[in-house]
């Protein structure tokens, strides 16, 4: 097993080692370790003549050889033994089948012949019975004896048979006696020969299993011997140059122990004469110290003097300090009753003064609920008033109308019938508006509505352009309803830049004019979007971090939709025109970022439509990107610092807007004017002259008329004389005159 | 022997005691392990003294030190009643002792390594080889149950008593004849029964029995060997009681086919029966068709059936059994008279059986067919490792098959054809081929045990 151990050893030197701590690699090991067994067994199997790669290896199993060797030895030799032993026993196995086979052959014959012998016997016997009956039937006694004597000797005869066959039998049984005998005897020899040859098989195989001992001993005794000289001879190697090593060692050290020596001597004496140096300079030293200490000591009494004065000078101090010091502390306890009954004094006061907050905050609220009753009543009144006014205003409009209908008809009248001229109605926008007047702020449009659109624009902005067209037609009436006569016209105008900006997509530039609301509006709506879009994701800090999470689940752009609009709360901004000012400034605040800083403010705020819109082009022109997205904060700071002031300007009539002292009268005036001129001066003139003409054509009427009465008078005078006539001319007492008066006068028939 | 300086201080009784014992001189007594200076013997010594004194009355040993308890094991008498001891001791020093002081030769590597076991197991196998029927009480018998059942593995009577008879029925024997034909009508001459017994024995796994008389010299009689009916059926039922029997062995004992049929009976279906040995008997035929049922209604791993009077048909049933069979291992039919249609029909068997390993048909007056026959077995079952075909008439033809068949073969390495009638040169091919099988299953083992040692490694 040493040899096994040390093949092991052998191996695991140069391969994974089996005591390694990595499972893996014991297994691989092992496993190494059992293919080389396997395969030294086939070599060992295969190739025993083999004797060509006789390597160390081979020669380092030797003893394991011999084991094997050995066994098969012993091997061969238990299996002979045995077969040497259990000869005896199958040849006794071999005799005793042949015995069992000779003695059912025996048995056979032996029955056979019993069987034959009782047949036979069987037929004498009856011979003789038969007899019987026949000695029985004669009468001669010589006969009868005769037969008698035949039938002794018959009987004789049988029973000597028998007894023949009994002695046989006997005899028989004696051979298988001695037989039986024999075969005990034999067997007998037979196991004693089995124990002799078992003992001698025993002897033998100890004394060759000793043997097989010994030579295995011996063979593993030489390999030890081996091993243990080459690990001698190793270890005499290691120990001589350890030894070589150790002296080497020991001869520096001697060396090194001489230069030390001859170093420590020299610095022995060199340590000497530093030291008589030093000490010579010490008691120099030591002299002048000397010298020193009187002096000291002779300043010490000087001052020791001095210093007792000065006790005595500090002690009266103390003395008056003791008494200052009682003094103070009766103060500082005088000064706490104070400090104390100020506090109380600070404390009261502080409740007092909490409970006159809690009255007046109580003051405050209830005053601050009446202040917001009296401006809901306020409201109220303020709508109530405005319902009347209009009220009011619609009946003295429908009233005003009627009359002015009425004063253009009469016109239209004198025109036509007296005058005989076309008549034609004046303009009078006025007269298809009715209800009171609205201020034209309200006709803006919020910021909010404004970026909608935008967005929305700048999502069709792919459509046709007539509907952008259309769209923008479409928002012209609504924001046109508001203004009244002093507008006569906030018109949109849709352009189309054909030779404009941009190839691909359609631009529309809106351009409003107004009275007060003209905003400068000139930026492409693309333009706008992107600003804004740019403007969202950039102050986004503006926007509530609530907001942000409950917007997450819409849309894209309604998502930035809202965050714009609550970037513009936060900024302020809240109309349309608030928005496109602040495109405005965030293009011009590019443009002059790089022609740095005229009067931002001056410029867009004086500047005129036209140059604007010139102004725009030739900035859009150039560039079609927009501010860089870095200097969005610092433009929208800018656009806040100018932009606040008007808002603040805006912010103080904020409060008007409530009421109605807001609603602009003056224009109420000039409406009421109008109406009032719908006949203009000229017209008065010639209705004066139409007048005078017609009452010069009155009392010529009226004469005429006079005389038509007249007239009709005396016309009725004559037809009743006629009357009369007639009748007396048609009467019978013409007809008795020889000339009837109706011949004489030839009557006109009427 | 001379006085020590000292000595004078002592008292006259002293020196004279010193005078008397030269071990009192000595200050180390190295061969005496319990000698110590202190004269005064320890207290707890004296205690375990009385212990063992009075150990029969009040036996106290479980509640004592380790060290006392070796103390006392070790000075208990041998002869102590075995109902304080049997179940109280477990120590084998004691039990050691017990059986050196009783039987003098003691081989304990055959009981297990256990004393204890060999002492109640040759104890009861006295008491049984002992017992005479209807004369000894069976509470002898039964009084030891209680105390060995725990240890008795194995059962191994070598002789049992007959009753004895009646002085008038000894005048009656001298005739031999008519004694022998009266023995069966006469008075039982039943012996002891092991119903009472076997049952009890909890540990019981191996039952030798033997139903005859050793040493009876010239007072030979052949009732002192008979195996009655009643014997039959008392120890059938008895076996069948007895559930962890694992060997059984009934040798020797004139067990014909009626007994045969009766013991097996009683036997099929045994729970942890392995072994059955009915040597050196008379079983024919009927008795084989029995044991042929047997096989396939137990667990038997090995069947020993030699000496014994089987033939043709007998083996023809056996056979039957065995091709169907897949637990046997070993069956050995030596012999017997099987013929060659009994070997032919275990040859047939064996060439559809795939379990068993050792055959022995030595002595069975086969010839030529059936090695023509075993011949093909050995070409096509590779699972018999031992075969035994001596002492029979095979012959030069029946040589040279056997031959071809092992040329064919490499799983058998053992084949015993001695006396067999062979050529020279088969039997040196023969023993050739089982030579190498028997280097290839060399190896292989080795490599087997090196990959078994290798695998308790990991």
């Amino acid at each position: 097993m040493s040899q096994d151990g040390n093949l092991r050893e052998d191996t695991e030197e140069a391969v994974p080692s089996v005591d390694s701590e990595n499972p893996e690699e014991r297994i691989a090991a092992r496993r190494l370790r059992i293919a080389a067994r396997s395969e030294a067994k086939k070599r060992q199997e295969l190739g025993d003549d083999s004797h060509e790669k006789k390597d160390i290896k081979e020669e380092a199993r030797k003893s394991q050889h011999q084991v094997e060797q050995s066994e098969k030895r012993m091997i061969k030799l238990q299996s002979d033994g045995t077969e040497l032993v259990t000869n005896i026993q199958v040849a006794a196995d071999s005799r005793e089948s042949q015995r069992r086979t000779e003695v059912e052959e025996a048995h056979r014959l032996r029955v056979e012949k019993l069987e034959n012998e009782a047949k036979s016997s069987l037929e004498k016997f009856e011979e003789i019975t038969r007899k019987w009956t026949v000695a029985k039937m004669k009468e001669i006694p010589q006969d009868l004896r005769d037969s008698l004597s035949s039938q002794q000797q018959l009987c004789a005869l049988l029973i000597e048979d028998k007894n023949k066959l009994i002695h046989e039998l006997q005899k028989e049984m004696k051979l298988s006696d001695d037989r039986y005998v024999k075969d005990l005897k034999k067997q007998g020899e037979d196991v004693d020969l089995m124990i002799e040859r078992m003992e001698d098989q025993v002897k033998f195989l100890m004394g060759s299993y000793r043997d097989e001992l010994d030579q295995i001993e011996n063979s593993f005794e030489h390999e030890r011997k081996i091993l243990l000289t080459g690990n001698r001879k190793k270890w005499e190697q290691y120990m001589k140059e350890r030894q070589d090593k150790e002296l080497e060692n020991v001869m520096q050290r001697m060396k090194r122990v001489e230069e030390y020596e001859v170093l420590l001597q020299q610095l022995r004496t060199e340590d000497a004469e530093e030291y008589n140096m030093i000490k010579i300079k010490l008691d120099t030293d030591v002299q002048i110290l000397e010298q020193q200490l009187q002096q000291m000591k002779a300043t010490y009494q000087l001052n020791q003097e001095k210093l007792e004065y000065n006790f005595q000078v500090l002690k009266k101090r103390d003395e008056e300090n003791t008494i200052t010091k009682s003094q103070q502390k009766r103060k500082i306890t005088r000064l706490q009753d104070v400090v104390n009954n100020l506090k109380i004094k600070c404390a009261n006061q502080e409740k007092q003064s909490r409970e006159e907050n809690q009255n007046l905050t109580d003051d405050y609220t209830r005053i601050m609920q009446q202040y917001k009753h009296m401006q809901k009543k306020m409201r109220h009144f303020a709508a109530i008033d405005a319902k009347k006014f209009e009220e009011v205003w619609l009946m003295n409009e429908e009233e005003v109308k009627a009359l002015v209908e009425k004063a253009l008809d009469t016109d239209r009248l004198v025109h036509e019938q007296q005058l005989g001229l076309a008549w034609q109605r004046p303009p009078l926008a006025f007269m298809e508006r009715c209800g009171p007047l609205q201020p034209q702020r309200q006709a803006q449009k919020t910021a909010h509505q404004a970026i909608s659109e935008l967005l929305r624009l700048g999502q069709t902005s792919g459509c046709s352009l007539g509907k952008g067209k259309y769209r923008e037609a479409g928002a012209g009436p609504e924001a046109g309803v508001g203004p009244g006569a002093e507008s006569p016209a906030l018109a949109v105008e849709v352009y189309e830049s054909g030779a404009g900006l941009e190839s691909g997509s359609s631009e529309v530039e809106r351009e409003s004019e107004g009275s007060g609301g003209e905003h400068s509006g000139t930026v492409s709506v693309k333009m706008v979007k992107k600003l804004l879009e740019l403007l969202c994701d950039e102050a986004g800090f503006l926007i509530e971090s609530k907001l942000l999470k409950l917007l997450s689940p819409l849309e894209k752009d309604e998502q930035s939709l809202m965050k714009l609009d609550s970037i513009f709360t936060a900024m302020g901004i809240e109309s349309e025109e608030d928005v496109y000012k602040l495109a405005d400034f965030f293009m011009k605040y590019r443009h002059t970022q790089g022609e740095q800083t005229q009067d931002v403010s001056a410029k867009w705020g004086v500047a005129s439509p036209q140059a604007e819109r010139g102004e725009f082009t030739s900035s859009c022109s150039p560039t079609s990107d927009l501010i860089h997205p870095n200097d969005v904060l610092v433009a929208l700071r800018a656009f806040t610092a100018h932009h606040c002031r008007p808002r603040e300007l805006a912010a103080s009539h904020q409060p008007s807007m409530l009421g109605l002292g807001g609603r602009e009268d003056t224009e109420d005036a000039a409406y009421w004017e109008a109406m009032g001129d719908v006949i203009p001066e000229a017209k008065l003139k010639i209705w004066g002259a139409l007048e005078t003409a017609l009452d010069k054509y009155h009392i010529v009427l009226t004469e005429r008329s006079k005389f038509i009465t007249d007239t009709q008078s005396l016309k009725q005078q004559n037809t009743e004389l006629r009357m009369l006539l007639h009748q007396y001319v048609n009467s019978r007492v013409n007809a008795e005159l020889e000339i009837p008066p109706n011949l004489v006068m030839q009557l006109a028939p009427e | 022997m001379s006085k020590s300086p000292g000595a004078g201080m002592y008292p006259p009784v002293a020196k004279l005691n010193l005078a008397a014992d030269p071990r009192k001189m000595r200050r180390i007594i190295a061969e005496d392990p319990e000698w110590s200076l202190t004269v005064v013997p320890l207290l707890s010594n004296l205690c375990l003294q009385c212990i063992v004194r009075n150990f029969e009355e009040k036996p106290i040993l479980e509640e004592l030190l380790p060290r006392h308890k070796d103390y006392v094991l070790e000075r208990l008498s041998p002869s102590l009643p075995l109902q304080v001891t049997a179940n109280l001791i477990s120590d084998d020093g004691y039990w050691k002792r017990c059986c050196k002081q009783r039987w003098g030769l003691c081989d304990v590597s055959s009981y297990g390594h256990s004393w204890k076991r060999m002492f109640f197991e040759r104890h009861l196998e006295n008491i049984i080889e002992l017992f005479i029927p209807d004369a000894t009480d069976p509470k002898t018998v039964l009084g030891m149950v209680p105390l060995c059942r725990n240890y008795v593995k194995r059962l191994d009577i070598s002789q049992l008593l007959p009753p004895i008879k009646e002085p008038q029925k000894s005048e009656d024997d001298d005739n031999s004849d008519s004694a022998s034909d009266m023995g069966m009508d006469g008075p039982s001459m039943d012996h002891f029964d092991f119903g009472i017994l076997l049952d009890k024995l909890s540990h019981l796994e191996e039952f030798h029995v033997v139903y005859r008389v050793k040493g009876c010299g010239m007072n030979f009689e052949w009732n002192l060997f008979e195996f009655t009916f009643r014997d039959c059926e008392s120890l059938a039922k008895a076996l069948k009681s007895c559930k962890t029997l694992r060997v059984l062995r009934i040798h020797q004992s004139k067990v014909d086919d009626e007994k045969c049929r009766q013991l097996v009976n009683n036997l099929l279906d045994h729970p942890s029966l392995r072994e059955l040995n009915l040597s050196h008997n008379l079983i024919g035929d009927r008795g084989a068709r029995a044991i042929g049922k047997l096989l396939n209604r137990s667990k038997l791993e090995s069947l020993t059936v030699y000496d014994n009077n089987i033939r043709g048909p007998g083996a023809q049933a056996i056979a039957y059994a065995l091709a169907k069979n897949s637990s046997l291992l070993s069956l050995n039919l030596r012999l017997n008279r099987l013929g060659d249609e009994g070997g032919q029909a275990i040859a047939q068997a064996l060439l559809k059986n795939r379990t068993l390993k050792w055959l022995h048909l030595g002595g069975n007056e086969m010839t030529e067919p059936t090695a023509t026959v075993l011949s093909q077995v050995l070409v096509q079952n590779n699972t018999l490792r031992s075969i035994n075909l001596s002492c029979n008439r095979l012959g030069m033809d029946g040589g040279k098959v056997l031959e071809e068949g092992m040329c064919h073969n490499s799983s058998v390495v053992e084949c015993d054809i001695r006396l067999t009638e062979v050529g020279q040169e088969s039997d040196y091919c023969i023993s050739q081929v089982v030579r190498n099988n028997q280097n290839q299953a060399h190896t292989k083992h080795n490599t087997e045990e090196n990959l078994a040692q290798t695998s308790e490694h990991y």
